[in-house]
């Protein structure tokens, strides 16, 4: 007797609904999921597909206009239970994805993607345009996008590859990594992680890179003008070629240009180093503390033995 | 250079009565934005708070643009900053304002019908306001204004329209 | 009375339409008396929106405001003497740091007397920071006050897991906060220190006001 009223109840919870609405070109899609998944794949039609798995107490709502098809669900008798969406949109479709406790997936967009979630990671491959992703616990992951792009999470790690655009990313808890990256506008910072950054540094560009607890792996390409600005307190500071400290240097701050300097870089970490690589070469360099570093011949050393002995 | 021009300068430098002079010059428009901007809080508050924000600034003002325009780019940006203090940020677009909107604009023989055109401004939802404020009054783009609100610009444009429907019949007074 | 234009109206005030929907629309208001009217009502309310007139607040802010900035109680000869630098020529020349007296903690670099002012061509920016006592500023510290009571009274709207993060989270920056402050009481003419615990405050700042607004928007 129990079984079966656990069966029924269990097929109570499964259910699905599916269903299909035209959209105009140039609206977007709002989607609002208090928890559970939202996944985003791409189509060729001018239309849009929600199909969804959800409990029996909920009802999904597809509301359709001119500009806008809202999704969301409503609960018969209080809140609403845990909702898996599955939509498929136009690639050029705009995307508003929120939720509390929910992952959100989209794949193959080529429009602008705002996704936001508290209890959730966000993983996104395309967008096109205002490119906006934020968690507060949950991973941030962003591949082939182009536009400006702005990255967010509290507690976790922001990986981006393959971007072209302004991009900007920043964590508290959690190391942020930027490889494949076309851009002119860089920034990545956080409190207690490590930033690497692989990917152009263009004449007249900005780049910041900043940690409190954390190492800098920053690749600058061969032929760059750069003019590079170093500040930390209790790291140091290294090189995979040659470089040349130019200016008033102290322990904690200096600078070095490299090429005519057009573009600038600042790399700030309190506690951490900072490390300076060709392309391709940082994700190969993991034991790069233990090597030698190539230091210039006036810098200060004392520093550096200490936290020789200090390392692992 | 002209006299503003000579005034933002002093004030870069530290000069407390340039600044003066910028507050008194700008206060009057400034002050306008945030009581019609802002639901919640004290606009007096609000705009006091844009002035010091704006002294804390003023090294990243690089002169590329007038200093007004500067100046309300930095006071929307305090006034948006200042709503997510105050919560019911999620709720500014959803589906509630989106109704109540509706029900607004459809309204064909209402009591609102007699009130003055701030006041019906005063009424509309949060978003629709500020979009409307922001593009028809202060004279920002949708991208602009999305940007500034965190939503996309589709969004931006279909809460101007509700806004603007909504505001039709506030206009003799 | 809404036809399949009426949404757009709007848009094509503002010349948003593409062309083939304005020559479409155009075609077809010449029959739509409901639509010339709506859309001579859109005229009149963005001609009124601009046309709201600005009034000054009734009450004079400005003393509060100089009050705040520290403006009046700043010696004026030491307000002329303020220049303005890049952090890294800073860096580079040789700094005397003054504390300003009780009242306002103004953290001021100023360059030795003598040396010409810089004619950078990087934007200059006047470094006046009250980053010394940050904490001891009472506007930071109603802040940060202000949203630690936002985020106490809803607290119980978030769940655990979140509380836990963001306490997690928000320990990291006070450590961060800790290790910059203690390194600037040795060095506390260092402009990097200075520029960095001013972050770090921001940054503390900004994940108490996400969290206050997570508390808040969640029913």
């Amino acid at each position: 007797m129990l079984t079966t009223l656990a069966t029924l109840a269990g097929l109570a919870l499964a259910q699905q609904t599916d269903t299909t609405v035209p959209v105009r070109a140039g609206a977007r899609l709002e989607v609002n999921n208090f928890g559970g998944e939202i996944a985003v794949k791409t189509w060729s039609k001018t239309a849009v597909r929600v199909t969804a798995s959800h409990s029996s107490r909920d009802r999904i709502i597809v509301d359709a206009s001119e500009q806008v098809v809202r999704v969301k669900s409503e609960s018969r008798r209080g809140p609403s239970q845990v909702v898996d969406y599955e939509i498929t949109v136009p690639a050029a479709m705009a995307l508003a994805l929120s939720g509390v406790y929910t992952d959100i997936t989209v794949d193959g967009s080529q429009g602008e993607i705002t996704a936001e979630t508290v209890q959730g990671t966000v993983k996104v491959s395309g967008g096109v345009g205002n490119v906006s992703l934020k968690s507060v616990q949950g991973d941030v992951t962003l591949e082939k996008a182009r536009g400006r792009i702005d990255l967010s999470s509290v507690n976790e790690t922001i990986k981006a590859s393959e971007i072209s655009g302004d991009i900007s990313a920043e964590t508290v808890n959690g190391d942020i990594s930027l490889v494949q990256v076309e851009s002119s506008n860089a920034e990545a910072t956080t409190v207690n992680g490590d930033v690497l950054y692989d990917g152009t540094i263009k004449d007249g560009g900005r780049y910041r890179f900043s940690t409190h607890d954390g190492d800098l792996r920053v690749s600058v390409p061969e032929k760059s003008n750069v003019s590079v600005s170093v500040s930390t307190f209790d790291g140091d500071f290294s090189a995979c070629f040659p470089v040349q400290l130019v200016g008033l240097k102290t322990k904690h701050r200096f600078t070095l240009t490299i090429g005519s300097g057009s573009a600038r870089l600042e790399l700030e970490s309190f506690n951490g180093d900072i490390r300076l690589c060709r392309p391709g070469q940082l994700a190969k360099d993991k034991d790069w503390r233990a090597k030698n570093k190539d230091w210039d011949k006036n810098k200060d050393h004392d520093q550096d033995h200490d936290q020789d002995q200090e390392e692992e | 250079m002209d006299a503003e021009a000579a005034d933002v300068a002093l004030a870069q430098s530290g000069d407390g009565r340039a600044f003066e002079r910028l507050y008194r010059t700008h206060v009057p428009r400034i002050h306008g934005l945030v009581r019609r901007m802002i639901s919640t809080g004290e606009p007096e508050d609000v705009t006091q708070d844009v002035f010091v924000r704006a002294w804390e600034k003023l090294h990243t003002f690089r002169g590329e643009a007038a200093f007004g325009t500067w100046l309300h780019r930095l006071a929307v940006n305090v006034i948006l900053a200042k709503r997510k203090t105050l919560g019911g940020e999620r709720r500014r677009f959803g589906e509630d304002s989106g109704e109540m909107l509706e029900r607004v604009a459809g309204r064909e023989r209402e009591p609102e019908h007699g009130i003055d055109f701030e006041e019906a401004l005063r009424r509309l939802p949060d978003g629709a306001r500020q979009v409307f404020i922001l593009h028809d009054v202060q004279g920002y783009r949708h991208e602009e204004i999305a940007k500034l609100l965190g939503v996309v610009p589709g969004t931006s444009k279909s809460q101007l329209h509700h806004a603007r429907m909504a505001l039709r019949r506030n206009l003799e007074r | 009375m809404s036809d399949r234009w009426t949404d757009r109206l709007s848009e094509y005030l503002d010349g948003e339409l593409g062309a083939a929907d304005v020559a479409a629309l155009e075609a077809h208001l010449p029959s739509c008396a409901d639509c010339q009217a709506t859309l001579e009502q859109l005229r009149r309310v963005v001609a009124r929106a601009q046309a709201l007139d600005d009034r000054p607040p009734t009450t004079d802010l400005w003393p509060a405001i100089a009050r705040h900035v520290g403006v009046v109680s700043l010696d004026a000869r030491r307000a002329r003497r303020r220049l303005s630098f890049t952090v890294p020529q800073l860096a580079a020349a040789a700094v005397a740091l003054t504390l300003l007296s009780a009242g306002s903690a103004w953290l001021l670099l100023r360059r030795p007397a003598g040396a010409p002012p810089s004619q950078s061509t990087t934007t200059p920016s006047p470094i006046l920071t009250n980053v010394g006592t940050y904490e001891a500023n009472p506007r930071y510290a109603a802040a940060v006050a202000d949203l630690e009571r936002v985020l106490a009274q809803g607290r119980s709207r978030l769940d655990t897991a979140t509380v836990r993060v963001i306490e997690k989270n928000l320990g990291i920056i006070d450590r961060a906060i800790r290790d910059a402050q203690s390194a600037l009481a040795a060095d506390p003419a260092n402009s990097y220190l200075n520029l960095h615990l001013a972050q770090e405050m921001r940054r503390k700042l900004e994940l108490l006001r996400q969290a206050a607004a997570l508390a808040g928007a969640r029913t």
